[in-house]
């Protein structure tokens, strides 16, 4: 798994990271997601309404999240996305590697 | 309807027809769920998100199909705009040449390409001839003199050679693109009037020899950074061939002055070289990560 890990310091960007994990527990619409992303990151990522249709629609394109189901609510249609098995490989990936970089930080003896 | 969700109405304009009408409600919806109470104007970090999200959503809808093609047709349209807007200023004494000319680009953008191959040719063959002092079809006094947007006679300052190379370019590629209908948005033919107007003179030297006017400089180099930057969006090289046909048409048009070209022509020649290379090397450059 760790010879296909992403390299550089650049990587899945927050937002996008954020937006997986909260797909992890089932599937959300985007006002859901927003909410949750929001909670995850204690209100620090926050992405606009655009940013984060943007972010769906390149997960969605690159198969790492799903169209589960459509719903209309007040005469409305609300998607909702879930992770597909290539998304949850690549957030775990990602989750690898920054905790392998915060591992060298962290468990360092200062005394 | 409250002020604030017919702004925000507004603003999903940028995002593309097909997408707002399976998509607009949902964003609507969670814009002003958003919102706080009694808001009416959108915020700002909402309106950057949305004219860049609706930005991308374009670029990602116009990446569709063979863009080796789809670029082809591109270049070709834009060229015919230069083509098309060099005559519109001679309307009076050429009206039936403008109005072929006019009838071929609408064609191309169109997509009706082998309608526009003929009218693209013959158009083509006046042009050069008006351009060689030669007569062709028809008697027609030269110099032609203009009626409105320059004060040059037609084709006073660009040689014979330039003028079918630019047509040569747009015919030749017509049959290519023969059998899949391209279409292109209609907002090609209000740049007509912007070409063709001689407009602010920039080109301090040189520039009654081979001028280019500030308005054409500022609409070419600003539409090819745009295609730049939808190649890098969308990792699509389209953009980059569309540049970089009407980039060899100003090329074989600056070559005809190689002599008397300024300083000012070379960097404004060497930036848009300089932005249609990036425009090629952006869609293939590494990718960072899978999602990248």
């Amino acid at each position: 798994m760790f010879s296909h890990m992403p390299r550089g310091t650049d990587e899945v960007s927050e937002p996008m990271y954020f937006v997986l994990t909260a797909l992890l527990d089932g599937p959300l619409h985007g006002h859901a997601i927003m909410k949750v992303v929001t909670d995850l990151s204690n209100g620090r990522v926050k992405p606009s309404v655009g940013t984060l249709y943007g972010i769906l629609e390149r997960l969605s394109d690159r198969g790492v999240i799903l169209v589960d189901r459509e719903e209309i609510v007040n005469g409305r249609s609300r998607r909702y996305f879930r992770i597909t098995q290539s998304g949850k490989s690549i957030l775990e990936a990602e989750a690898r590697r920054m905790l392998e970089a915060a591992s060298l930080v962290v468990n360092r003896n200062y005394a | 309807m409250t002020v604030l969700e017919r702004r925000y109405r507004w603003l999903l304009r940028c995002y593309p027809r097909a997408y707002r009408t399976a998509h607009g409600g949902e964003l609507l919806d969670l814009l002003l769920d958003s919102a706080g109470p009694g808001r009416r104007v959108p915020e700002a970090r909402e309106v950057v998100g949305l004219v860049s999200g609706g930005l991308q959503a374009r670029v990602h809808e116009l990446a569709r199909g063979n863009p080796w093609r789809d670029g082809l047709h591109l270049g070709i349209t834009a060229i015919m705009v230069v083509n098309t807007a060099a005559l519109l200023p001679y309307l009076g004494s050429l009206p039936i040449w403008v109005v072929v000319s006019l009838a071929a680009l609408l064609a191309i953008v169109r997509g009706r390409t082998l309608l526009a191959l003929p009218l693209v040719v013959v158009t083509g063959a006046k042009a050069t001839a008006i351009a060689a002092g030669a007569q062709l079809f028809e008697l027609t006094l030269i110099p032609v003199y203009p009626d409105f947007l320059t004060g040059r006679p037609l084709h006073s300052t660009t040689g014979p050679l330039a003028v079918a190379a630019g047509y040569a370019l747009v015919a030749a590629s017509l049959p290519i693109l023969r059998g899949v209908r391209h279409t292109r948005s209609a907002w090609w033919l209000a740049a007509l009037p912007l070409v063709a107007w001689a407009g602010p003179e920039w080109i301090s030297e040189g520039g009654e020899i081979f001028p280019l006017s500030l308005n054409r400089l500022v609409l070419a180099a600003a539409l090819i950074t745009l295609g730049a930057w939808a190649g890098h969006v969308s990792r699509d090289p389209r953009w980059a061939l569309g540049s970089a046909l009407y980039l060899l048409v100003l090329s074989t048009e600056m070559a005809q002055h190689l002599d008397f070209l300024s300083r000012q022509h070379l960097a404004y020649w060497g930036l848009l070289t300089f932005v249609t290379v990036a425009s090629a090397a952006l869609p293939y450059r590494y990718r960072r990560h899978p999602l990248d």
